[in-house]
């Protein structure tokens, strides 16, 4: 927790509503009320909340994909206004363009910037082979299984050189132990590669494995709860006395207010 | 005779494959009428996915173009004959124009919904990766309706096939669709029958061209095993 | 556990697709009233296990009986639970819940007893009138489930119904689950590639190997319930299984 690290994310106050037009009134849906986000370079940060609190709805607003309706949200010194280069996402669904094989999704960004082929070719095949997917370069990804499928989308998001990556529940839909998989492969690539991450999950044990700091979030409309600095020592144990005693501890917190 | 027998049919269909009926034989009349339908065909795909994409891509051109199209989209290509030849005589033009006219409303629609049904998830993914509109318009947009785009060129692909027949039994002096007519006009059931086999195997070979090529270009969405 | 009521009992179980041979002489036994949870690595043909247990696949070899007569989806009561939510949309809540009983031909009267039974038993008693469409994930879950149990089935068979849910809701589902079960003592088989969930509903566990699919090993679960998972012995058997099966 080196507090002196450059701050890379800073969210203040952030408000957003949902009109949605219905045939008799217009239906008003607050989804974040006053949420508030401080996050250190090189720093994991685990958004945590229950099922359909506004937890994708605040990654997109910080990404720049979606407006918001007050607050104001600086990632990496610039004033967020739309998507921008600077800020990777790994998605839910795996947002992969199935039209591109392996190499060309992963390659996507550097492409589109310009960059020259040969160059292009050897980035995309570093992160290829860093998410554990060599010799899968040519397969088109309706080939691939829902665990490789989120390998090619985090290989894409970090072959952009992001400063910082918005994970949003990007394991939510694979079975238990292909999750400890991806859950061990995205902490190493993390070790190994350090980059400012926000990840979003509902899953209690993802979030106490992976996370520097848990930030638990209310149901809607959403905003903090209370924030857990995790400092126990990597790779961590789920059945770890440390690890269970903080997910009993969180657990209780949030039985006590949603519950 | 009311039917003749097919060993008949398929002894003839064979011998004017290299003999002629009127100016021409059975593969060249073949040809003249599929000449035609590439014309036509590659016209209205041409024009259609173009419209239908830009319907699709920009609001204000759809407001535009749409309650237009919305009136002509109803009307059978066939319907268009009888003003076809007032306007351009009984020339090619009248034919291209027919077959123009059968399949384009088709494909236009398709293009258009191809477009619009486009996943805002993964232009978002785009533009998270730094593409700028156009390449979004070319790496995202285009790629995703092309399903969509070659579901609609199959369809206008066999209606153009219709009208092209339809067209040639009108007015023209070769072509499948005149040999029908000219079997009609001298009570040579026979000589029918040949030009119905010669079209619809035009048509089964014609459809499987395009299943083929939809096959090559969109291989991404074929599952693995 | 020799003094056990057997009440289904799997024999050499055979299954293949072609050449590819995916269940390889599977043999085991549900007792009578036991929650037996079965899990296997991923990939390990769970679903092909599932659907020839059921007979919905034609098995290659190998028997199936319940009671001691080969199983038969119109004599034998059989429930599924899957992990979709496979409500009838144009039925109301009560009306689901009644439907499979119409389907067994219950009379009217036993028909309303088990459904207020039920009804009550998984707190939808406001709800009987309500569209699935207008309930949340949880209560419909609740009614699949209700609507399982009314039927008081000789099997209740579920497949990982709880996989997709965020995990404090799947936590109260469980343990509704096992609420139903002590009372009404269904005999239970539940299919999970989560192992945490595994130890923490059944009475005991039977670990699959992968493809072809045999049975690695069984374990007796006789944890005391209510369980906790942050519990030393919880831990340890979690582990135990984790160890049999981890593959990544």
């Amino acid at each position: 927790m080196d507090n002196q690290g450059k701050i890379k994310i800073q969210c203040g106050h952030l408000h957003k509503t949902f009109h949605a037009k219905n045939r008799k009134q217009d239906e008003v849906n607050e989804v974040i009320r006053d949420f508030n986000l401080q996050v250190r370079e090189n720093e994991f940060v685990v958004l945590f909340g229950p099922g359909q609190c506004g937890k994708t709805t605040i990654l997109n607003i910080l990404a720049g994909l979606e407006e918001k309706n007050s607050g104001t949200v600086v990632v990496n010194d610039i004033e967020v206004t739309g998507p921008r280069q600077d800020r990777g996402m790994v998605y839910q669904t795996t947002a992969l363009f199935p039209w591109l094989k392996v190499i060309d999704n992963v390659a996507f960004g550097p492409k589109m910037q310009g960059m020259k082929h040969s160059d292009w070719k050897k980035k995309a095949q570093y992160y290829i082979d860093l998410v554990g997917l060599t010799g899968f370069e040519k397969t088109y990804p309706v080939k691939l299984s829902g665990g490789m499928q989120q390998r090619v989308g985090i290989a894409r998001a970090y072959c952009n050189d992001p400063e910082v990556i918005f994970m949003d529940e990007p394991f939510g839909h694979l079975d238990a132990q292909t999750r400890y998989l991806m859950e061990e492969e995205i902490e190493k690539i993390c070790n190994g590669e350090k980059r400012t991450v926000v990840f979003v999950t509902n899953n209690i044990e993802e979030a106490i494995y992976l996370a520097d700091r848990i930030v638990l979030l209310t149901n809607t409309p959403t905003h903090v709860d209370k924030e857990y600095v995790v400092d126990i020592p990597r790779p961590r144990d789920y059945t770890s006395p440390g690890f269970l005693a903080l997910r009993e501890e969180i657990t209780a917190r949030i039985d006590t207010t949603n519950l | 005779m009311f039917f003749p027998n097919p060993i008949e049919v398929l002894t003839y269909f064979v011998h004017t494959l290299t003999h002629k009926i009127g100016k021409y034989n059975l593969t060249m009349h073949t040809l003249f009428s599929l000449k035609r339908v590439a014309v036509g065909f590659g016209l209205s795909s041409l024009s259609g996915i173009i419209l239908g994409v830009a319907m699709g891509y920009s609001k204000t051109i759809n407001a535009i173009v749409r309650p237009l199209f919305n009136i002509i989209r109803p009307i059978p290509g066939l319907a268009w004959i009888p003003l076809a030849i007032l306007w351009f005589g009984i020339g090619e033009t009248t034919k291209y124009f027919i077959i123009f006219m059968g399949g384009f409303a088709n494909i236009v629609l398709n293009s258009y919904d191809g477009t619009v049904k486009v996943n805002p998830v993964l232009e978002g993914a785009a533009r998270l990766l730094g593409a700028n509109d156009v390449q979004v318009f070319f790496h995202v947009i285009l790629p995703s309706a092309t399903t969509y785009i070659f579901a609609g060129l199959q369809v206008s692909l066999s209606t153009s096939w219709m009208a092209v027949l339809a067209a040639e039994m009108i007015s023209s002096y070769e072509g499948a669709g005149w040999i029908i007519n000219m079997g009609m006009q001298t009570g040579d059931t026979t000589l029918i029958l040949v030009g119905m086999v010669a079209i619809a195997i035009v048509g089964f070979l014609l459809a499987n061209i395009m299943r083929i090529l939809e096959r090559g270009l969109c291989s991404w969405t074929i599952r693995g095993r | 556990m020799e003094d056990k009521k057997i009440k289904v009992e799997v024999r050499n179980l055979t299954k293949s697709f072609g050449n590819l041979l995916v269940l390889d002489n599977v043999s085991f036994e549900v007792f009578d009233g036991e929650f037996l949870c079965i899990v296997g690595p991923t990939g390990c043909g769970k679903t092909t296990f599932l659907n020839s247990l059921t007979k919905l696949y034609d098995i290659d070899s190998g028997s199936i009986t319940v009671d001691g007569e080969e199983i038969n989806p119109r004599k034998h009561n059989l429930a599924y639970i899957f992990q979709e939510y496979s409500t009838m949309e144009w039925l109301k809540v009560q009306e689901n819940i009644e439907y499979g009983l119409k389907i067994k031909k219950f009379s009217p009267e036993a028909i309303k007893q088990r459904t207020d039974i039920v009804i009550q038993m998984v707190g939808l008693d406001k709800y009987r009138n309500y569209y699935p469409s207008q309930l949340s994930a949880s209560m419909l879950q609740r009614v699949v489930i209700a609507r399982a149990f009314a039927i008081q089935p000789d099997l209740l068979l579920m497949d990982e119904p709880y996989g997709q849910l965020d995990l404090t809701l799947k936590y109260k589902l469980e343990d509704e689950l096992i609420k139903m079960w002590e009372r009404q003592r269904t005999t239970v088989l539940f299919i999970t590639h989560n192992i945490e969930e595994a130890v923490y509903l059944s009475d005991r566990i039977i670990v699959l190997t992968n493809k072809p699919t045999k049975i690695k090993t069984e374990i007796i679960n006789n944890l005391p319930r209510p369980r906790k998972v942050s519990d030393l012995e919880f831990v340890k058997l979690r582990n135990q299984v984790t160890d049999l099966i981890k593959w990544w």
